[in-house]
């Protein structure tokens, strides 16, 4: 593509997304696309070692427990400004991704998923079971929203434009990563390892990384999640959320940033899209992301990259 | 003194359908090379066509109807190698083979809640009291567990050893390309594990129904122990899954003797853990790949 042409278009996406507010009046509709916008902070942090280093974790929801969890009791149980909770909770993420990085450099594959998976059971029932400071399955109550110098950023649109800025910094930052010296020695860990470190370059050091920047990523979702619904419980946390990111790392297509933001899109929107099956609309959905997940395995993103080669093919053909 | 026999024998009891779980997965472990993480759904569904549909609604006699139901469940376990099992293990990546059994156990979930609707129920009189042996009690439940688990062992070790099916279950386990290349039908052995996974489920969800009532969530601790159970003793390993079962249930009953009650489930995880940072290949030193 011309890159006149890719600024363009950034540009009048980066203008839709501004006014989408003014289009969508429904409040519900709001909170559905915030929670997308927080699901891709998450899923991009999934995609580091999911999609590039070819990792199964299936501690997602472990790791967005810590997160929401450090924050929401530093602002309510110790009144901390949100920001200075948003810090801490990226300090949690790089504790408990060295925590989890650990493990990794002696297990793979399948195992690897079902520590991933114990942690965050393990979390999940700590913080069921610390009613004196967690609050137990009652949750946390009353989660302040962020403050910027002395106006409050609170409701469903002032909130969506904060988490628009935090999305649009996180991509590029993760873009960054991937396409520096430390993204391509992830990948390179996805297709041989031996032949990795016979580069020189040290393997625990890149899958701790990766492992931080995943579970950073994750704990600034959980984090913004909490301070977006202003209540958090460990139900919003179990099996079933990790399950809800590995569907839209499938959906979107494993390994691409464009791919996550389509898959949190698809997983978020399609359900409430399906709503008018009433009682079936999970069933179907179910239904149709098994479906796709065995005849596209690369994702939509795939069937855009297609479609995109063969209109850029025409439009050769055309000038000719 | 009596306090003790009784957290054992109830863990052994636990210990016993562990062992089952994992070794239910194992199977299939081994025949496909797939974990499959729908399984705590096909325990679920077991129990909620035995219980559901051919006891409170058929009003079948329980003897009738467990054979029934061990039959519906080798069915539906064959139509889902068929239709997913068999298509996911030829992709190259464990990703997508993850991913298609999670979708697999999410279908189930659903399809269960609106068939048989969100509210949990129980069969009144379906295996209830306990035998008194001087000061222990022992529930029939926990007996009955452990009756079906040696006989389901026996049975096993049997076709594992002597029939035709059980030794080329072994092959396709040790090495697939090899399997196949000495006339070993690979797909059909997928399809005949998963069938036999599936009735191993269902005698794992008609022995549960006395401990943990029928209802949507009743296999999901069960499922993710089974897999803790497998890890501890050693991954692939029939052997290994017993041991490893039966380590988890006593180690955990015997702590809900010492420690807060609250943190029960938990004992679990941490040995999972615990053991794959210090042991990772159980204690069974299994062969298990990667």
């Amino acid at each position: 593509m011309k890159k006149r042409t890719k600024v363009l278009l950034l540009t009048g996406l980066g203008l839709l997304l501004a006014a989408l507010p003014v289009f969508i009046t429904n409040a519900y509709a709001i909170i559905v696309i915030n929670q997308t916008l927080i699901s891709i902070i998450v899923l991009m942090g999934l995609n580091f070692i999911t999609g590039l280093m070819g990792q199964m974790n299936l501690g997602t929801a472990g790791i967005m427990a810590m997160g929401a969890y450090t924050s929401a009791l530093l602002t309510t149980k110790l009144s901390m400004s949100p920001w200075v909770a948003l810090i801490s909770a990226v300090l949690m993420g790089c504790i408990l991704g060295i925590g989890l990085g650990y493990p990794s450099l002696r297990i793979k594959g399948i195992y690897l998923a079902l520590t991933t998976l114990g942690f965050s059971e393990i979390i999940r029932l700590v913080i069921n079971n610390l009613v004196d400071i967690t609050g137990g399955p009652t949750g946390v109550r009353n989660i302040p929203c962020f403050k910027l110098f002395s106006y409050e950023i609170k409701g469903a649109v002032p909130y969506y434009y904060l988490l628009l800025i935090f999305v649009v910094v996180m991509i590029v930052i993760a873009l960054r990563i991937i396409h520096s010296k430390w993204g391509r020695a992830i990948k390179a860990i996805k297709d041989n390892e031996v032949a990795v470190e016979a580069c020189g370059i040290k393997l625990s050091t890149i899958k701790i990384f990766a492992f931080t920047l995943c579970c950073v990523y994750g704990c600034i979702g959980g984090a913004l999640y909490g301070h977006l619904i202003g209540y958090i419980s460990p139900t919003d946390f179990s099996v079933d959320t990790t399950i809800r990111y590995l569907m839209m790392l499938m959906i979107g297509g494993i390994g691409s940033i464009p791919g996550n933001v389509i898959g949190a899109v698809v997983v978020n929107v399609l359900p409430e899209a399906l709503r008018f099956l009433g009682n079936y609309y999970w069933l179907i959905f179910s239904i149709l992301i098994l479906v796709s997940s065995v005849l596209l395995p690369n994702g939509l993103v795939s069937v855009i990259k297609m479609i995109y080669s063969k209109v850029s093919r025409f439009a050769v053909k055309g000038e000719k | 003194m009596t306090s003790f026999f009784q957290l054992l024998l109830g863990g052994i009891g636990m210990g016993c359908i562990y062992c089952l779980v994992a070794i239910e997965y194992t199977l299939i472990w081994n025949a496909s090379g797939l974990v499959n993480f729908a399984h705590d759904k096909f325990i679920m569904l077991g129990a909620y066509i035995f219980a559901g549909t051919l006891v409170l609604k058929l009003n079948l006699p329980i003897i009738l109807a467990v054979p029934i139901a061990l039959f519906l469940m080798a069915i539906f376990g064959s139509v889902a190698a068929m239709g997913i099992f068999n298509p996911l293990s030829r992709l190259n990546s464990n990703i997508y083979a993850v991913m298609g059994t999670i979708m697999l156990a999410k279908i189930l979930g659903e399809a269960t809640r609106l068939i048989w609707g969100p509210a949990p129920f129980n069969l009144p009189s379906f295996v209830k009291g306990a035998y008194k042996l001087g000061e222990v009690s022992v529930s029939k439940v926990y007996l009955l567990i452990m009756i079906a688990t040696i006989a389901i062992l026996l049975i096993i070790e049997f076709m594992f050893k002597k029939t035709k099916v059980g030794i080329a279950m072994r092959c396709v386990a040790e090495d697939k390309t090899a399997a196949s290349l000495m006339g070993v039908n690979v797909n059909k052995n997928i399809t005949f594990t998963v069938a036999l996974s599936g009735m191993i489920c269902c005698v794992v969800g008609i022995l549960i129904i006395p401990v943990f009532n029928v209802s949507l969530g009743m296999s999901t601790m069960i499922g993710l122990k089974g897999f803790a159970a497998g890890i501890v003793g050693g991954f692939g390993s029939i052997p290994g899954a017993i041991v490893g079962g039966l380590l988890i249930g006593i180690v955990e009953s015997l702590y809900s003797g010492v420690g807060p009650t609250v943190y029960r489930d938990v004992v679990a995880f941490v040995l999972l853990i615990g053991f794959l940072l210090v042991k990772p290949k159980g204690i069974l030193n299994s062969k298990a790949s990667k």
